[in-house]
Parts: C-alpha cells; structure tokens; sequence
C-alpha cells in the first residue's frame, strides 16, 4: 500500500533496498528481462557503444580533411565508407533510438507512475531486433561494406561494387521495426496507463514530445520499410523501379526515401526538446511556461514534418511547383520551433536556475538549437538553398540539429536522469569542464563548417581545393576537443558507477513521478499507481538537510490531501 | 602532431591560395547571383538578430535568477496569452516574407532566357564533357561572357550535379532525363586558371566523386568565337604526328581518374610500369595482359585472330570496354563509342606508345620543335 | 540509495487504491489471482484488453502505411503508363484471382465467427472455425502457386527475365527469328548472376557491334526490349509460337506489347508477394490460436489474441480486396 511520509514528504517504499539492477542477477536476467528499465538501461549501452564508433568513423574522416591531397594512409574508398559508416550508425543506430528507447523507456513509466510498458515482451523484442539490426550492419562489413552515402541514392547504391549494401538495408529494414514496436508500445503505455489525476495535459512534457515522436515512428518507418525493401530487391534482381535503365526512376526513390526520413529528423530532435523542456523547468525549479503551446507545438512539428520532405530535393530535378509548395510548407515548421524557444527562455524568467551539469547542456541545447533553426531557413529559401544545397552548410545546419540539439540534448538527460537510473552522483566539476569542451569544440567544429559550404565546398568529398584547407584544419582541431569532452564524460560516469556518492531520490528538485522513487528505483517502480496533481508545480519541492536531496512534499498538495493548507495560487 | 602544425603552417603560409569573395560568400560572378546574395545576406542578419536576442536574454537570465543556496522560487507567471500570440505571429509573418522572396528570386532564374547559347553536358563516373554547338568538346567548361548560357546535361549512369559556387547555380544531372540550368557571367576571366572559377559534382557518384571538379573559364566574345573554331578544328588542324602530344594529354584528362600514368592501381589498370609488368603500350604489344576469363591477350593478337595489331586491342579497349576483362579489375569503364573520333582514338594510343615523355601527371616532358607552328593557340587551362 | 524514514509518521493517502483510466481494478493482488492471464503491470482485464486493442490497431496503422507506399508506387507507375497496366493486365488469370478473392472472404467470415465463439466460451466451434481459416488461407496460397508458376514458365516476370525466350520455345518451335541474337547481359556490379536477354533486332539493322560488351546499366529500356522491333521480329512467327501465355500470343510476340511492361509485373510481384507473406505469417498465427483454443486458453474472460488475430486477418484481406481489382481488373 502506498503511503506518505509527512515529514520526508515522498512516497515511501517499502523493502525499498530492492532495486531493478539488484533485483535477479546473472546475464541471462538482463538479457530476458521483461523490466523497462533493465531494458532501457542495456539500451543506453548499446546506443552509447554505437555512439563511440560512429564517433570514431568521423574523426578518422575530420583527419583525413586536415589534408586537400591523397593521403597514403586512407584511400578514397575507405574515405567513402567512412562517411557512409558515421551517417549510418550515427542516424539509425544511435539517434535514433537514443532518447525514446534508451532515456524513454527507462522514464516513461515511471513518469506515469505505471509499472511498465503495455507490452514488456515487445519492448525487448524490440531491443533484441535493435542488436539484429546493428548485427547485419556488422554483417555488411563483413560481407564488402558499403560506400552509397546513408541516404543510398539509387541507381548507385544499386551499382556500387561493394558487396554490403544488401546486409546494411536488411539491417536498417530490421532496425526500422524495432523503431515501429517502441513506438506502438509507448503510445499504447500513454493512452492507457497514466495514473489518476494524470489528465493529457498534466503529463510531463517529456511524454508529449516521446508521444508525438512515437506517431511518427508507426506512421513514416513503415514507408522507409518498403522502399528499403525494393532497393535491396532492385539491387538483387533488378525488378528496374528505380533504375533509370530499366525505365525507373531514380527521383522516385527519393521521393520514398525522404518520406520517411524527414519525419525522422524529428524522431530525433522532438524527443530532445521533450528532455529540454523537462532539464529547463526542474533545474530553473519553477513551472515550464506556456505548457500547452510546448504540447501543441510537438504535435504540429510532428504533423508538418509528414509535409515536408521534398525540400531536400530542391535542385534534383522536381517541378518548380512542387519546389514552391515544399517551400512554403517548410517554413510552417520553424513557427513551432520558435515558439518553443521562446516558451523555454519565458521559463527561465524568475526562476531558481542552478547550473548543473544537466541544466548546462540544456543551456548548451539553446544555443546551438537557435543556431541549427536559423540556419535552416536559409536552407528552406529557395533561391539561398540551389547554393547552399549539399555543400558543407547543409552538413554544418543537420549537424547543429542532430548532434548540437538531439545528441546533446540526450547527453544532457543522460545527465539528467543518471542519479535515477544508477543511484549514484558524479562529479559535477568534470561534467562542467566536459560540457565545456564539447559546447567549445563543437562550434568550432561545426560553425566553421557553414563558411566552408557558403563558399561552395561539397560534401562527401576526398579532395578539395586547397584554399578551404585552413577551414578544415579548424573544423578537425574543433572536432578533436569534442573528442576530448565526451572522454572526460566517459570517464566521470564510469567512475561514478562505482566511486560516486550515493544519490538522493530527487538531487536535482524534480516534481514528476520519477524523482518520487527511491534512486535507483525498485523493480515495480510503484506499489501501486500513485496518484500525481500539477507535475510542474514546484512550490511543493524543497531541500531537505538530512535527506541531502530535494523532497517532493506532497502532504503540501491540496490536490493531494485535502488537509493541506490552502495555497494562493501564483 | 607535428605533421598537425606543419598543416596548419602550410595552410596559414601566404602562399596558399586563398578563397574568393566575403566572410560568407565567395565572389559573385553571375548576374543572379545578386538576388542570392541579398537574400542570403537578409536571413543571416535576421539570424544574428535572433540568435543575440535569445542568447542575450538567457544569459541575462542565467545571471538574474541564479538559484542562490537550495532555494525552490517556484514564482513567476506560468502563461501569457498575448506573449505566446506575439512569438508565434512574428515568426509566421517573417518566413511568409522570407519564402515569398525566396520564391520570387527562384522563379526569375528557372526558365533560361531564349537565346541562351547551348552546350550539352555528359556526365558519368567520373568526368564532365561539354559539348558546343559547333561540335568542340572540352572536359573544362568555356562560355561566352555577358550572355545567357544554359547546360543541357544528361547522366550515362548515376546521379551527379552541376554546381558553380560562383554562379549560386546547381542542378542533378539525372539519368534517364535532361535537366538544364543557365547562368549569365558578364566578367570575362580569359584562360588563367587563377581567375577560372570552379565547377564541382555535388551529388555523391561513388570512389573519384571528389575528382569531378573542373574549372570554368569565361570569355569574352571575341574571343569566344575565336577558341571555339580553334577548338572544333583541333584534331583535323594538327599533324597526326603531332597528335600524342598536343591532343593526347587533353584527352587523357577523361580517363585519368581510372588509369593513373605511375604505376598506382586505380579503378581501372594503370598506364604505366608496375608490378613488374611494362607499360600499356608494352604489355599490349608483348601480348602480357591477363584477362579475368582465364584468356591471355597473346592468343588474340595477330594476323586472322581477333585483333590484326596490338592498336586494334586498344581501340578495342576504349570502344568495347566490358568484352575482355583485366584482371583483377571490374566492369566499371563506360563505352566511348560515340563520343571519340578515330583521330581522338589515335591520339590516345600515341599518348600510350609515347608515355615515357610525359611526367606522371600527363604533362608532356619535351618542348615543342622550334620548326613546328603552334597548331592552336596555347592552353594554359590545366586541371588539378 | 536506500530511504530509510526512521520517524516516519505514515499518513495513508486520501485517494488510494488509485484507479487508472482504463482500469476498473483495486491496485492488488487479488485481481492478478483471479486471472492468471493479467499481466503485473496492468491493474484490470479491462486495461489489459484495451492496450492490447489499441496497439493491435497502430499495428494495422503501420500495416496499411506499409502497404500504403506500395500503393502510392502503382499509382505512381500507372499514372505514367497507363498504356502498360492496361496490357499486362490481361495476362493476369482474372478467375484465379476472382477465385481467391472468394476465398479470402470466406476465410475472413469464418475468422469473425471464431471470435464470435471465443467470445462465448465455445471452445469447439472456435477451433473449427479456426481450422477452417487456416484451409482458406492454404487454398489462397495453393491458387496463388498456380498463378506464379504459369506466369514464371511463361517469362511473365520482372526486370531482365521477362525479355528471355520462354524456355520451352528453344526446342520445340523454331527460334522467332533468324537473325535473332542471344545476347548476354553481364551482371551490374557482379550481384546477380548473368541472364540471358534476347534482342530480336535483325542483324542487318544493327551496326556490327558484339552486344555482349554493353554493359546492363546503361541498356535503357528500349536497350533491353527493342520492344517495337520485337513485335515486328515476332509478327511472322505468330503461329510456331502460340500455346503458351494466357492470351494467345507470348508476351514478346505481341505487337502491342508497350515499353517498359517489366514494371507492371515488378510491382505485380512486390505487392502480391508482400500480401502473401502476410498471408503465411497469418496462418502461423491460426496454428498458434488453434494450440492454445486445444490447451483450453480461451474463453469469455480472455480471448485477446483470437480477437486480435482476427484484425490481422481481416486487413490481409482487405488489402487483397484492393490488389485484385488494381491488377486484374484493367481496362
């Protein structure tokens, strides 16, 4: 039975010594287990594996640039692997799934205040179908590897010699229904497992934005599903879909491909703002401002996102007036990027901001969001875009996205929520130093990189002109300090895994269901399904002394117990 | 990391050359590239505004409302209607004018005007040919200065595309089907290739994609007209002893992103010594190439057999490429059946029988015999 | 980290046992040993239906979204040819097809009434109608297995395959043409082993150039077909050739036969060999009800699977009721 502590002021557990990673033990209770959190866990640790290779892919790519010429010790083939191997895993194994499956399936039900997901056996069905899909990327090196780019643009994926396009489409195919199953899954654990007094619009945030990326996950990865499906059928028997010497077409591919992939832009950022939105309103400790326009906003980037992909195809031969409509609507989605913004920067306005780690990358996540949105309506101009389109300004403004919003947003959740899922601290002087560096060498990094595209540098190229040398050089010492950052966060959180102070329930002075559990929370989560009021109202949260963390005090909540002194509303 | 600042050190010398135009852009050398600059220009200073205004304001923030101690504030308004309804309307207003603008620049430079002058591009893996209308091709690109010029490209087999930086202009060149662009240069560079303005394939095509940049050379009229009859007559005007030096190295540049001249292995067998094997020439004549069939080309060569003489193998070789396969190499090389005279054809050989006057880049070694007149005038355009 | 409340005064909380939305259950226990079928995490029967309904229902979402694209590809394709569909349609077995169409609607009526029963408890009508559905998906399969194999020995395939000679014609009639070559395509990129591509342009038409050397990328689809020329090639030899194909004609014979029919039959296969996969998947499913309706699973109180295996049989089905007028009844 759930009861209250009136003087701690959180729920009490009982036999609360029992967590979810010393509940069983042994290899084969992490490999089947049915826990959402055991689940999350094993896929933080894929997700952050892939991340170090992809990692890896592309400093050896930023090394090779430091050079206009040949180098001898990379040849042009391994070059466009490389790259091909860096957008790849980056895009299908680690952003992917990185904040939904990895932080999401870890937090989701406890934000609920549910015991699981809907349906635990497809959660880590999905999982394993994840370590298929990485298994035959794996598998496509073996077999010749590929070098078509991750957007495989027929007819040369359908012809390049090397042999693993085949196994690398299979693979994404296979990671593309994990990516379906998370996200029936997490809408089916929304729809009908929020605990009472959880209306739609007193979720959490982070469950809005995860919800919104789910639609797009079931709606858009199956046509991502049958067109990589074709290619490979193309590839094998040359049915001649898409290949202009059979009488297909190539363009139509395109088309399909960026059906899906665009929508997938936004499976990857809108679970970041989600996580944002939650780091900004906790660690400023006061209620998120203008909730229902960041709710909303979520939907309507995932609506507009289904509208949009022919923007990527400017130059590619489409009609004007296509171009014109795809123009037009891409502009319909910076309005809901702004209008997060803003409602992000209204929430820091007379707030308690403290400037932890997490909250540091949330900040970082301001900064190079806003650069990333501007930069993208260059990109949508259509005149401004038949310049800038696959130059280096285009990987500059996807990288501000992706990686400076959705990777650093997941870096700064992983932040976030890694007292919870570990129960320990780390140490917040080298989180700030490493966040530091990585917001220092990013923009080096990558700012540089929109003067190389604006000057008309190319993408994906081996050899350049010499006069770009000096840009490159930056970029690569800019990408080398990233390097160094996210070694110095690898190693703080591994030592805090065994070295770190034992974490509190709720260090950070969070309000939603989560930071109401004992750190690391126990295998049912909740005894029973609590029931929660206002999730952002932080009046009730305070510091506790003994307790060396926040207390939720829900005595406080007249929501909660009708005894509580009446509270003029602010 | 000592060959870290040795980089650095070249790429800062004053040496180096250096990128044209702005901090932005490079040099605009178009009459459309104006319109894409402002436009250009416009965005990135709204950006600017923007991206002080938020920064401004975090920072502002971070400072005023620092959490002191442990303290849970928990103030401050939690909506504000007409707030929300100024940041979403002004934003709203803002793209339907940048899109506006976008789309109205856009359009004045889709359709080509109706005398633009025509030049047919070819592109394939992993060289660009221009063809004029009087029937000279070049792997460089020439155009008439101050007048509408519109490429009608096609693709022999994956996506590529055309892009001048300095022109703001880019298309895919898609197989199966033409696509065009035009451009007006109104500033003649003439044929220094310091002034030539670059020309890059910016659709990923596979290994030598990086290759695909050429230059671009703009010139006036006059003198337009005049290198363009020097350039349809080329081949018939020079000596056809003359030809493996004067035309061979030109030609060559279509085939040196396959076949290196040193010996290196590239997608296709080089042209030179390796491996203990004699030049292509030499092998050929020896009969020492080994087919991945099993078949030897000493079995072929020779009165009554497939091939008379050795240069019938070669001719061969660039028309037919797929029929006899060098081991180990695949079936990559694209036929030239069509795009190469007989003449062209015995140029190339030449190159090859002659290749120990070259260097390894194709430069021909010797100076030209004083006695010989200059077939055409001297080309300083070269090719990286 | 361990809580530890060493004064902790409980207070007991004014709104539990809390009931979810969905749920109509008490948090514990005894709801879980009444039905052995609840799962942990959820706090009624109602809950757990429910979830398993709706996430049945986003399945079907991204079902139709799968099919969706493939949809969207034939309206492309037929949009631009029109002239192709309404050719190779008639190569199609329109009372096969109608056949099957039959078939699976049978096989979706009886499905309904297994949940019918299941709902009802009545274990033995569910298993018959069960056995019955999985009979009806293998007729589906077994009609579907002719069609493939008339039209396989006839060529009617995709890409390169549907321009080879049909096997038979080699022996048994003499070849179409005189002059008409066999030319051997060598594999783009070395994925697929060499097939065999006739190109019945006359020998005196065409310059003297071994059309072996031409590589398979860049044979455009008049590279591949001369199709205008096949027929005319053909036209001669209407006679020797005839007995094979549904229509009279073979395929490369007719005169009529338009550029670029390999498509039809490529998205022909793509799109009734994904629905027959679907099909097989769902006669796994049938074996899958009919072991558990035997061990006695199934009754009033519990019968999600059937009834969400039902849905998933009626879209296969559905989705058959839009491939069969798309293909087989053009024109």
């Amino acid at each position: 039975m759930t009861t209250l502590d009136a003087t701690q002021g959180r729920l009490n557990i009982e036999a609360s010594a029992d967590n979810y990673l010393t509940h069983t033990r042994g290899v084969l209770s992490w490999i089947l287990t049915l826990d959402h959190k055991r689940i999350g866990v094993m896929y933080l640790f894929a997700v952050l594996s892939s991340f170090f290779v992809g990692g890896v892919f592309a400093l050896l790519v930023r090394t090779k640039l430091l050079w206009p010429d040949a180098v001898s010790w990379m040849t042009k083939e391994q070059y466009n692997q490389l790259f091909t191997l860096h957008g790849a895993v980056m895009v299908f194994l680690v952003i992917i799934p990185s904040i939904p499956a990895a932080l999401g399936n870890f937090v989701l039900p406890i934000m609920l205040g549910a015991k699981d997901v809907a349906f635990p056996r497809l959660n880590l069905f999905s999982f394993w179908l994840w370590l298929a899909g990485a298994a035959c990327v794996i598998a496509s090196l073996l077999a010749g590897s590929f070098d078509t780019g991750w957007t495989f643009y027929t007819p040369y994926s359908t012809r390049t010699e090397f042999g693993g396009v085949v196994w690398v489409l299979t693979g994404v195919f296979i990671l593309g229904f994990s990516s379906i199953f998370t996200g029936m899954n997490f809408i089916v654990t929304i729809h009908k497992l929020r605990p009472p007094g959880m209306t739609w619009f007193r979720m959490p945030l982070f469950l809005w934005a995860i919800y919104a990326t789910a639609l797009i996950q079931v709606l858009a990865t199956p046509v991502l599903a049958i067109t990589l499906s074709l290619l490979a059928i193309e590839r094998m028997f040359h049915i001649g879909i898409f290949d202009p010497a059979m009488g297909g077409d190539p363009v139509l591919f395109q088309h399909f491909f960026w059906f899906y992939s665009h929508p997938a832009v936004y499976i990857m950022i809108l679970p970041g703002m989600g996580i944002i939105s939650e780091i900004i309103a906790v660690h400023s400790h006061r209620h998120i401002f203008g909730y229902r326009f960041i709710a909303f906003s979520s939907v309507a980037i995932a609506i507009f996102s289904f509208l949009v992909w022919g923007h990527h195809m400017f130059v590619s031969g489409q009609s004007s007036l296509m171009n014109t409509i795809f123009s037009a609507i891409t502009f319909s989605v910076a309005i809901p990027s702004a209008i997060k913004v803003f409602n992000w920067l209204g929430t820091l306005y007379k707030g308690s901001i403290s400037l932890t780690t997490p909250m540091l990358y949330g900040l970082s996540f301001l900064f190079l969001f806003t650069i990333g949105g501007l930069t993208g309506i260059h990109l949508g101009t259509l005149n401004v875009d038949i310049h800038l389109h696959d130059t280096y300004f285009v990987v500059a403004h996807f990288h501000y996205v992706m990686m400076g919003s959705a990777l650093i947003a997941m870096i700064g959740g992983l932040h976030h929520w890694w007292p919870k899922m570990f129960g320990r601290m780390y140490s917040e002087f080298w989180g700030a130093i490493a966040c530091g560096l990585v917001f220092v060498g990013f923009n080096v990094t990558f700012f540089t990189q929109f003067m190389l595209g604006s000057h008309g540098m190319p993408r994906r190229y081996y050899l350049y002109q010499p006069e770009y040398q000096i840009y490159h050089v930056i970029s690569t010492l800019g990408a080398y300090t990233m390097a160094i950052g996210f070694f110095i966060t690898a190693m703080y959180l591994i030592h805090s895994l065994f070295r770190g102070k034992l974490a509190p329930a709720n260090p950070w002075g969070g309000r939603s269901l989560e930071w109401q559990c004992p750190s690391p929370p126990p295998h049912d989560n909740f005894p029973t399904t609590p029931r929660v009021g206002d999730c952002y109202d932080f009046s009730i949260v305070r510091w506790d002394e003994k307790e060396g963390g926040y207390i939720v005090d829900r005595t406080l909540d007249p929501e909660l117990n009708p005894n509580a002194p009446k509270r003029s509303s602010h | 990391m000592n060959a870290l600042f040795t980089t650095l050190a070249t790429a800062t010398a004053t040496a180096a050359p250096r990128l044209t135009g702005g901090f932005w852009l490079p040099q605009a050398s178009s009459t459309s590239a104006a319109s894409v600059d402002w436009m250009f220009n416009a965005i990135t200073w709204l950006s600017y505004f923007f991206f002080v205004l938020i920064v401004g304001i975090m920072l502002v923030f971070i400072v005023k409302y620092r959490q002191r101690g442990r303290e849970v504030r928990a103030g401050g308004p939690t909506h504000h209607t007409a707030l929300e309804v100024t940041w979403t309307v002004i934003p709203l207003l803002l793209s339907v004018v940048i899109f506006y603008l976008g789309f109205k620049g856009y359009l004045d430079h889709v359709t080509p005007p109706q005398d633009a002058y025509q030049i047919d591009v070819t592109a394939q893996q992993w060289s660009w040919n221009f063809r004029h209308p009087n029937g000279a091709q070049t792997t460089d690109l020439y155009v008439p200065a101050d007048r509408p010029v519109k490429l009608v490209m096609r693709s022999e087999d994956v996506l590529h595309s055309l892009y001048i930086p300095d022109f703001r202009v880019k298309k895919d060149v898609v197989p199966g089907r033409y696509s065009t662009l035009w451009f007006n240069a109104p500033t003649p560079t003439g044929e220094d290739v310091t002034l030539a303005h670059n020309l890059f394939c910016t659709e990923y095509c596979g290994k030598d994609h990086s290759d695909m940049n050429r230059k671009v050379f703009v010139l006036a009229q006059a003198d337009f007209d005049i290198w363009a009859e020097n350039e349809r007559t080329k081949l018939e005007r020079t000596p056809t002893d003359e030809l493996y030096w004067r035309v061979g190295p030109i030609l060559y540049k279509r085939c040196v992103s396959c076949h290196t001249l040193d010996g290196t292995p590239g997608t296709g067998p080089s042209w030179g010594p390796h491996d203990g094997l004699p030049s292509m020439w030499e092998r050929t004549r020896q009969g020492l190439q080994k087919f991945a069939d099993g078949t030897s080309l000493k079995d072929l060569i020779g009165p009554g057999k497939e091939f008379e003489v050795p240069e019938d193998y070669l001719r061969n070789s660039i028309l037919q490429p797929g029929k006899h396969l060098v081991a180990p190499y695949g079936n990559a090389m694209p036929t030239f059946q069509g795009q190469l005279s007989n003449k062209a054809i015995d140029a190339l050989i030449g190159f090859m029988k002659h290749l120990d006057e070259f260097d390894s880049k194709g430069v021909w070694k010797k100076t030209p015999p004083p006695s010989a007149p200059a077939a055409e005038p001297k080309k300083t355009a070269d090719n990286r | 980290m361990t809580a530890i409340d060493s004064h902790a005064t409980p207070l007991a909380d004014p709104h539990a046992p809390a009931h979810p939305p969905g749920g109509a259950g008490h948090g514990d226990g005894h709801l879980h040993s009444k039905y052995p079928f609840l799962a942990h995490h959820f706090e009624s029967p109602a809950q757990q239906f429910d979830s398993g309904k709706l996430g049945m229902w986003i399945f079907l979402a991204t079902e139709v979204l799968f099919f969706g694209a493939l949809f969207a590809l034939y309206a492309v394709m037929r949009f631009r040819e029109p002239q192709v569909f309404a050719f190779a349609s008639q190569y199609l077995d329109t009372i096969m097809g109608g056949v099957n169409t039959c078939v699976l609607i049978l096989s979706s009526l009886t499905m309904a009434l297994g949940v019918h029963f299941a709902q009802r408890s009545k274990t033995g009508p569910l298993l018959v109608c069960l056995i019955l559905t999985f009979l009806g998906a293998c007729g589906f399969l077994v009609i579907k297995y002719f069609e493939y194999t008339h039209k396989f020995h006839d060529n009617l395939k995709w890409g390169p395959a549907f321009y080879m000679p049909v096997a038979g014609e080699h022996g048994a009639a003499p070849a179409p043409h005189a002059d008409t070559k066999l030319v051997e395509v060598p594999p783009a990129s070395g994925t697929a082993a060499p097939e065999a591509v006739v190109s019945n342009v006359p020998s005196y038409k065409t310059p003297p150039v071994d059309a072996s050397t031409i590589k398979a990328g860049s044979l455009g689809p008049i590279g591949i077909t001369s199709p205008s020329t096949a027929g005319e090639a053909g036209e001669g030899t209407h006679g020797a050739a005839a007995g094979h194909g549904h229509g009279d004609v073979p395929h490369l014979y007719d005169p009529d036969l338009p550029v670029d029919t390999h498509q039809f039959f490529a998205i022909y296969y793509a799109m009734t060999g994904l629905h027959g996969i679907h099909v097989v998947i769902g006669m796994g499913l049938m074996v899958w009800l009919m072991v558990g309706t035997i061990r006695n699973r199934f009754n009033s109180n519990y019968y999600t699977p059937v009834d969400l295996v039902g849905l998933y049989w009626h879209i296969v089905d559905l989705i058959w009721i839009f491939l069969f007028p798309l293909f087989y009844l053009i024109s």
